[in-house]
């Protein structure tokens, strides 16, 4: 594998590269603006916000939360093994990243299908437009991130992905986590 | 690097813990706490995971700067 050595103190090298910062600094702006407009609904309709809060499960978010984290510490730790020439502990956490990735994706589609039979759809109410928009946007994030590290595993076990790449992918993972993160407590513990 | 990683961690699961926790009290500075704790995680995510702590102050300040004014909107609204 090519190794080279970045100086990330560099404004144009942050870790994961400057094209992967500009994207995670427009993901960040774009959910941060949408979780302030579910907020401004709220506080015009705090009752119904309240209600529909209290129908949702905050144990399904409490531990899609800790797989995430899981997740995104396995995928540090992939990286680290990588930076110091350890590859095959590299390739068995990246697998183990994805498996924490796609837990969660499994307990989302639990919790959508249970609120489908609820009949707690998009078109239910205001905060339940806002639930499906956030998590079904950030859900996609999830599916593009497992991806883009699929794809990186295969790379890495063909000796074809260098550091960088492997970190921008961390990074766009990790942006995952970040986003999470916001939307959590605003929509299971908030209101 | 793989130890300040694990500590992280760590404190990661135990902020997500008490945020659940929390969130059932009855208390006008609770949205405060959570988000608050919100705020902790994503700072502690960004700079021990995806290394942040490395990178130039620019790209640090736009992360913290971040965090603080989403918890303050939101606040505000």
């Amino acid at each position: 594998m090519k190794q080279t050595t970045i100086n990330y103190s560099n404004i144009y090298y942050p870790p994961g590269g400057i094209l992967m910062w500009i994207i995670i600094s427009l993901e960040l702006i774009t959910f941060g603006m949408a979780i302030i407009a579910m907020v401004y609904c709220g506080k015009q309709e705090p009752d119904l916000f309240h209600q529909s809060r209290m129908l949702l499960n905050p144990v399904y978010g409490i531990l899609n939360t800790i797989l995430l984290l899981t997740s995104g510490f396995c995928m540090a730790i992939s990286v680290h093994y990588l930076k110091i020439n350890i590859p095959q502990k590299s390739k068995i956490l990246l697998l183990v990243t994805m498996l924490f990735g796609i837990l969660f994706l499994l307990i989302k589609t639990f919790e959508y299908n249970e609120k489908i039979n609820l009949g707690l759809d998009i078109n239910h109410n205001l905060f339940f437009t806002f639930y499906w928009l956030l998590t079904l946007f950030h859900v996609i994030h999830v599916i593009v991130g497992l991806v883009i590290l699929g794809s990186v595993y295969f790379g890495l076990r063909k000796e074809k992905t260098n550091i960088e790449d492997v970190e921008a992918s961390a990074s766009f993972w990790h942006m995952c986590d970040l986003i999470w993160l916001f939307i959590f407590p605003i929509i299971y513990l908030f209101f | 690097m793989k130890k300040s990683i694990t500590i992280t961690y760590v404190f990661l699961i135990l902020l997500t813990v008490i945020s659940g926790i929390i969130s059932g009290a009855i208390n006008k500075n609770i949205s405060f706490i959570i988000l608050l704790l919100s705020a902790l995680k994503f700072i502690g995510v960004s700079f021990y995971f995806m290394d942040l702590k490395k990178a130039h102050t620019f790209w640090q300040s736009i992360i913290i700067g971040y965090a603080i004014a989403l918890v303050i909107i939101v606040l505000m609204i």
